[in-house]
């Protein structure tokens, strides 16, 4: 049963080569996917190339599907992994700043990392950039930390603030994907380049598009959140209600790993 | 150079199982921003260690006296630009250059390459995360904020693409 490092499987040392290994292979797959050329990066904005939002959608479909299936067959304790927690205000302005500095400079922070390594200097600068940016965060900080932790909700998931299962929620979300792919191909029909996007077959797509459809459907049927909630938990204290099971990522940590804690810890 | 690329789709498929896979052995997403601010931070404790330690955000990547480079997400970014460097190169894609669209100039480039790195870089704090670390690693696991995140990004470069399309095509 995962997460396998909060289970003490491993120390604090082997982590780090896990995280070089997950590196490896997230590089990896931005580099291939085009995401070190800046003006493949950027065409998504003016409606030519959607290849982040296909990467990044797919992406996120799959981790959350496998995430939801492994703590249906008990693989994986979700109580035990990092939820990161909602800070309204930050959120939606730090998002709309990072938005303007993505297409003002052309990357994000790991496809900087992919495009400098592939010689672009311009990416090197960006890096130099944010680096700049973080220590003028620093600076202001003590202005800023009020609105720092503005609007915040805890540690709570979209299932949370829509009222549904998470199987639903699970299931809108890969509806939504569909649609997004298919919208964004159409988008792309007419506005990019047709050499240069990626084909595919019309069937395969669809076949692709059904199953992913199928595979929430049968999350929304089977409600994950009421099979995590019936099941007893070895190590955290039983009769929890869902909402609870779900948060305790803080407070679980402390008997299960070996020293290390998550205070300090943010998703980027 | 060559400009074929995979899939995006199969690219995808591809990240959410690394993502799976970091999930389930150490109990989190990827991410990337926070090594370039710890990163910085080692820089700026070379020259000032007193002025991190009274630094309030500053001084919590220095905590318990650790280097603050001694991070799980610093090797998860070392770790990437090895892969980037494979895949480049066995792609044959490594080429020195300022990339740019062909109607803009290589200072002004570079000039507003530092402008978005500032800029994302605070926003990144700001938000406690970037495009990776937040929206795809809180959106997979149905984080509400950063779902919110993910489509703040997309609103804040939609609405401004217009200013830099020089830039770009």
């Amino acid at each position: 049963m995962g997460p396998l490092y909060k289970l003490g499987w491993f120390d604090f040392a082997y982590s780090l080569q896990v995280a070089g290994l997950i590196g490896f292979l997230s590089g990896f797959v931005f580099e291939r996917a085009g995401f070190g050329n800046v003006r493949k990066l950027t065409a998504i904005f003016y409606l030519r190339d959607f290849s982040v939002l296909k990467v990044m959608f797919t992406s996120i479909v799959v981790c959350m599907l496998g995430l939801l299936y492994f703590s249906v067959f008990g693989w994986i304790d979700l109580g035990r992994v990092y939820l990161l927690p909602t800070y309204i205000w930050p959120q939606i302005v730090g998002g709309l700043v990072l938005g303007i500095g993505f297409v003002m400079g052309g990357y994000c922070p790991t496809t900087s990392i992919v495009a400098t390594v592939s010689g672009k200097l311009d990416g090197l600068i960006f890096i130099i950039g944010m680096m700049l940016g973080s220590v003028i965060f620093a600076e202001l900080f003590p202005f800023l930390e009020g609105f720092y932790s503005a609007g915040n909700m805890g540690a709570i998931r979209v299932s949370d603030v829509l009222k549904l299962n998470s199987g639903i929620v699970a299931l809108l979300i890969c509806l939504m994907a569909v649609g997004a792919y298919w919208f964004v191909e159409r988008v792309e029909d007419k506005f990019g380049d047709k050499a240069a996007l990626p084909g595919g077959s019309r069937r395969i797509k669809w076949s692709a598009a059904t199953f992913l459809i199928l595979l929430g459907l049968i999350l929304a049927i089977v409600n994950p959140d009421h099979i995590i909630a019936k099941r007893p938990s070895p190590r955290i204290q039983p009769q929890k209600k869902v909402e609870q099971v779900q948060k305790p990522a803080v407070k679980s940590e402390e008997p299960a790993s070996s020293g290390f804690k998550i205070v300090d810890d943010e998703g980027c | 150079m060559n400009h074929r690329y995979a899939n995006p789709y199969v690219m995808g498929v591809l990240l959410g199982l690394v993502m799976l896979f970091s999930f389930y052995t150490m109990g989190r997403g990827v991410g990337s921003s926070a090594s370039f601010a710890r990163i910085a931070t080692a820089g700026v404790n070379l020259v000032a260690p007193g002025h991190v330690a009274n630094n309030k955000y500053l001084s919590k990547y220095t905590r318990g006296g650790k280097s603050p480079l001694m991070a799980w997400l610093v090797f998860l970014s070392l770790g990437a630009g090895l892969g980037g460097l494979f895949s480049a190169f066995i792609a044959n894609r490594i080429e020195g250059e300022v990339a740019r669209g062909p109607s803009i100039g290589v200072s002004a480039r570079l000039w507003l390459a530092l402008g978005g790195g500032i800029l994302s870089g605070f926003a990144a704090r700001l938000a406690r995360g970037c495009t990776s670390g937040q929206a795809l690693t809180g959106a997979s696991e149905l984080a509400f904020g950063s779902w919110i995140f993910m489509f703040s990004i997309f609103a804040g470069a939609y609405a401004t693409a217009y200013f830099f399309r020089k830039e770009w095509l």
